[in-house]
């Protein structure tokens, strides 16, 4: 029977166009662009060997070290945070909506439509103190606490960025993990309440080991967009204040095309990539060990 | 649920609805009310955003600049509209964004279902480390690859045309397209498929007739993550095109910026407005679909 | 990639590129439109600008219809745009293709303009203006701007020359017995009389960082003289010696009398030009091409004729010139020295001579060409300005104008927190001197 599965031309057919766009328009200039990691200069005065200094320069550069941590506490945070948002949504929508659930899934999803340069826009304004109170500080005057100026410091900045992006992707995560949910056989579940198992001891015992496959995929798909966040933070603080939110992506993107070392950035831009190989090389083993428990 | 009065029909049909309902009721819609707090809660903080965009569409640079961020607009004129409308150029924009969209999209979706298929339902050697493959490209980060790209589009002499757009947004859209479909594939028994072939159609044509459709709905998923990939790009946009005619709507949203940092909000929110609820219209459109499509299996790892 | 280094890979890429391109046509069953931008300069004038200027190029195609008509007909005008976050990375890459417009958008810091230069990029303009005799084309102030820009050679065109001060609100200075600040002390206690009125004293955007460091170099240029920063420059002063720090201390404490108002890290450039536009705020440090905002009599609340302008405040014993003004020409426009031919060479004799009035005429633009004909009817102080661009024959320049882009970006992005004090004097002026000294 594995004759007809293994048919080679049928691979050829099927995953042949993939192959060679994903190839010519993604591997080769990747490659292309490691290759870059052992020059300096830029386009416009030409590139010089510098063999690995680099490398060097990777590891002794604060600008990089804070870019890294800033890179890896935000990927942290916002994964667990969109994941975990997501779950409580979604056993909103199964256990306690049900089958209204289906407009408010479609409204809480929609955030996740809009324009970057527009979200962005609107958490500006509402965390407003100049030149005069936006939303928040209103609401903190309000109860008698003074206006704090939100942008103006990088701890504050930083969860300002936070709130932003788990506002716009938890209805996505949501529906994403919804599916996962409404996948659960009702037999188990009702074979489980009868056993006397309810509200929280059920989701703990029953429903989350249950969606344990679809929380990790989804972990993934999650850490592999935070890593690499570059949009919205532009938006919103463009790195600031000073470059206390400055990501991995936007040091390297700066570094190669606004301060002219392109060597340099093709050598940032390697880092973040082992940095996601890495974290996702980890999750997927774990996610196909849990696969191949159940 | 908790007004059976109003759904005579239901009751009548029998079986759906359990019976001594009435009583428990009351008590039911107390326990509820926390639930529904929060998720009128929720709704607020997911709408009044749409509001407020809505809203500031109409309002003058003086009212965005003089009054209270939550005031409401003097008068609802359309100037700010037809400003858009002219100095962003939407027209263009918009034909432009559909023009780089649309084929992308179709062929992320073909060259990645059948990718899918071939590295998930297909059984051969090496197909583990092509799909390995295909998922590096997830981590590899967009602004690596620009350079090598211009270069190459510029050799091949198609720099002022939407052609880099389309063949750069399909390579960056199959990794996920086709890690994603591998996954929802390894959910579909082989059986059916080899059944299918003993009829004597050929794997290919197994692949169009049964494995395509079986994953229909999974199918609009994807399509709809890459759209809102796609659609609100700005990095690949900005590099790859070099004149306004070629600009797509998100490029245009930055013609509302003067050269010294000024903004012209009223314009920017209007054009803002036009691009969300464009999107809204063709997001309600797919909808129906698309959440069957995510509720019929998403991504099960 | 044209360097030396990448050309064997270039080689070796470009065909399977091509393919993929054919496959791509083959498998969409459609033709693309193909050609490309061209590489010839003589055809055409492409000229590459940001997108955010209108008033250049709504002037050059002006010009393209009336007087440089028949320029125009031998090279048609042909403008493509950028959004000026992008200009700096599209120009690398068109460098690296060797594809540079005939005219364009010399880069957003002088060092980007400086390596273009290096490369053979760009035309040395003091050569082109005297091979056609037309050695005074542009005014003494704008030539001494641009070639303390960019090491003493004429890199770019004036198209803007803008000259900043502070923008004052007589009426408020009237109000409360404020005289015009001559010197820095007249300055800070006209400040604390306005804040005592319940009236902010400066109106700064810190969003964009530079109107705050602009006071600082404001600064140094009056207390330590005209070459304070080509001396950091060249490396024979720091930032970090004393008198320059002492500088940075001056606006750190102007920012922690509360002279800005609060939150000054997040006043976008709109919100400060209202500030000062609807009375809220007493001074402004702005270029003159604010005037556009002041002759807009919606935006414009207090009244042109409510507006005065005044060089930077001396400080006591400094060095500094009497009536310092900074200057700057703007985005700057530079020609491709590698695509200027004859029918090029008629465009920028055409411009040069025109540019001047034509755009002080229909756009109330102020340039550093000089002007070939009398302009009437132009708002008062567009003319009060004019007049003050075409008597300077000495300027300065701005903090960052001779920094590397590194350390152009870290002085902005950082200078809010001086002024709002999350970081101190002393560190602001390390951590930029740090990204000097990595150059």
């Amino acid at each position: 029977m594995n004759n007809v599965l293994g048919d080679k031309k049928a691979v050829a057919i099927l995953l042949g166009p993939a192959l060679l766009v994903y190839t010519l328009a993604m591997l080769i200039p990747v490659f292309w662009s490691l290759g870059y990691t052992f020059l300096s200069g830029n386009a416009i005065t030409g590139f010089t060997f510098a063999g690995l200094s680099n490398f060097a320069k990777l590891f002794s550069d604060p600008a990089v070290g804070e870019a890294l941590w800033f890179t890896i506490r935000y990927a942290i945070i916002i994964t667990a945070g969109q994941v975990f948002l997501g779950y409580l949504l979604s056993l909103l929508y199964v256990f306690a909506l049900r089958r209204g659930s289906s407009l408010i899934r479609t409204l809480v999803f929609f955030p996740v439509v809009l324009p970057t340069v527009a979200v962005a826009l609107l958490f500006q304004k509402m965390f407003e103190i100049a030149p005069q109170n936006g939303l928040v500080n209103s609401a903190l005057n309000a109860f008698g606490m003074g206006s704090i100026d939100w942008f103006g410091d990088g701890t504050r900045a930083f969860w300002v960025i936070i709130i932003m992006d788990l506002w716009r992707s938890m209805g996505f995560y949501a529906v994403l993990l919804y599916t996962g949910l409404v996948d659960i056989p009702e037999d188990i579940l009702e074979s489980a309440r009868l056993d006397g198992a309810q509200g929280l001891r059920l989701i703990r015992h029953i429903v989350l080991p249950l969606s344990m496959p679809v929380l990790l995929s989804s972990v993934i798909f999650s850490i592999n967009g935070t890593l690499k966040v570059f949009d919205s933070i532009v938006a919103l603080t463009n790195g600031g204040p000073g470059s206390a939110t400055t990501p991995l992506t936007l040091h390297m993107f700066r570094t190669s095309f606004t301060y002219g070392d392109y060597g340099y950035g093709s050598s940032i831009a390697l880092l973040l990539t082992i940095l996601c190989l890495i974290v996702t090389l980890f999750i997927f083993r774990s996610s196909r060990r849990d696969l191949t428990k159940d | 649920m908790t007004a059976p009065a109003t759904s005579p029909t239901r009751t009548s049909t029998g079986p759906a609805v359990p019976g001594p309902r009435r009583r428990t009721s009351r008590l039911k819609a107390l326990k509820r009310l926390p639930i529904n707090l929060l998720v009128a809660l929720l709704l607020i903080v997911e709408i009044y955003p749409l509001v407020w965009l809505f809203l500031g569409s109409f309002k003058t640079q003086d009212e965005f600049l003089n009054s209270p961020v939550w005031a409401l607009p003097q008068n609802f004129n359309f100037g700010n509209y037809a400003e858009a409308w002219t100095t962003g150029n939407l027209a263009t924009y918009v034909a432009n964004s559909l023009i780089a969209t649309i084929p992308s999209l179709f062929l992320i979706v073909l060259f990645g279902v059948a990718a899918g298929f071939a590295l998930e339902v297909l059984v051969w050697k090496g197909r583990n480390t092509v799909l390995l493959t295909f998922l590096a490209g997830i981590m590899v980060p967009g602004q690596m690859i620009l350079l090598p790209l211009f270069s190459a589009y510029f050799q091949m002499g198609i720099t002022g045309t939407l052609w880099p757009l389309i063949i750069t947004y399909t390579a960056t859209g199959l990794p996920l397209t086709v890690f994603m479909m591998a996954t929802y594939f390894r959910a579909v028994p082989r059986e059916v498929f080899e059944a299918a072939t003993l009829d004597g159609a050929s794997m290919v044509r197994a692949f169009f007739s049964i494995g395509f459709p079986m994953v229909r709905n999974a199918v609009f998923t994807v399509a709809l993550v890459q759209f809102f990939f796609i659609w609100n790009d700005l990095l690949i946009a900005l590099t790859f095109t070099n004149n306004a005619d070629l600009n797509t709507i998100q490029v245009g949203l930055l013609n509302f910026t003067g050269e010294f940092g000024a903004v012209q909000y009223g314009p920017l929110f209007a054009a803002i407005c036009i691009n969300v609820f464009g999107t809204l219209v063709l997001y309600l459109f797919l909808n129906q679909r698309v959440m069957k499509g995510l509720a019929g299996g998403a991504v099960k790892g | 990639m044209v360097s030396v280094v990448s050309r064997p890979k270039a080689r070796v890429f470009a065909p399977v590129v091509v393919s993929a391109g054919a496959l791509a046509l083959l498998l969409t069953g459609c033709g693309a439109g193909g050609g490309g931008n061209s590489a010839q300069g003589s055809k055409e004038f492409s000229y590459l600008t940001n997108v955010e200027n209108t008033t250049i190029r709504g002037e050059l195609e002006t010009l393209s219809k009336e007087q440089c008509k028949a320029e125009n007909d031998a090279a048609p005008l042909k403008v493509e745009t950028v959004p000026q976050t992008g200009l700096d990375q599209k120009l690398q890459l068109l460098a690296g293709q060797n594809a540079l417009p005939v005219q364009f958008a010399a880069g957003n810091a002088p060092a980007l303009t400086q390596d273009l230069e290096k490369s053979g990029n760009i035309l040395d303009f003091e050569k082109a203006f005297a091979d056609m005799g037309m050695t005074d084309a542009v005014l003494p102030g704008a030539v001494s701007t641009i070639k303390a820009l960019y090491g003493g050679k004429l890199n770019v065109l004036p198209y803007q020359y803008n000259v900043e001060g502070v923008w004052y609100n007589k009426k408020l200075f009237a109000d409360n017995n404020i005289t015009a600040p001559k010197t820095w002390d007249e300055f800070a206690e006209a400040s604390e009389k306005l804040k005592a009125a319940g009236v902010t004293p400066l109106s700064a955007s810190g969003e964009q960082g530079w109107p705050l460091t602009r006071l600082l170099s404001g600064y140094l240029f009056s207390d330590l003289g005209p070459d304070a920063m080509k001396k950091v420059a060249d490396g024979e002063a720091k930032l970090t010696d004393p008198e320059y720090v002492k500088a940075a201390e001056a606006i750190a404490d102007l920012g922690a009398k509360g002279y800005f108002g609060q939150g000054v890290g997040s006043i976008d450039y709109d919100t400060a030009a209202n500030q000062f536009m609807s009375g809220k705020a007493g001074m402004f440090y702005m270029g003159s091409w604010i005037l556009s905002n002041f002759n807009d009599k919606e935006a414009n609340k207090i009244g042109e004729e409510n507006i005065g302008f005044l060089p930077f405040p001396k400080v006591s014993g400094g060095e500094g010139i009497d009536n310092q003004y900074a200057a700057n020409v703007g985005l700057p426009m530079t020609f491709n020295a590698k695509k200027y031919d004859d029918k090029a060479s008629a465009w920028l004799k055409c411009i040069a001579t025109n540019y001047g009035s034509s755009a002080l005429k229909n756009a109330n633009s102020i340039s550093g060409f000089k002007q070939n004909a009398p302009v009437e009817n132009v708002p008062p102080l567009v003319k009060s300005t004019q007049e003050t661009v075409n008597n300077t024959t000495e300027s300065v320049l701005w903090f960052e104008a001779l920094f590397s882009t590194k350390a152009t970006t870290t002085s902005q992005t950082n200078a809010a927190g001086l002024v709002s004090g999350s970081i101190t004097p002393q560190k602001f002026m390390e951590l930029v001197q740090n990204d000097l000294n990595a150059k």
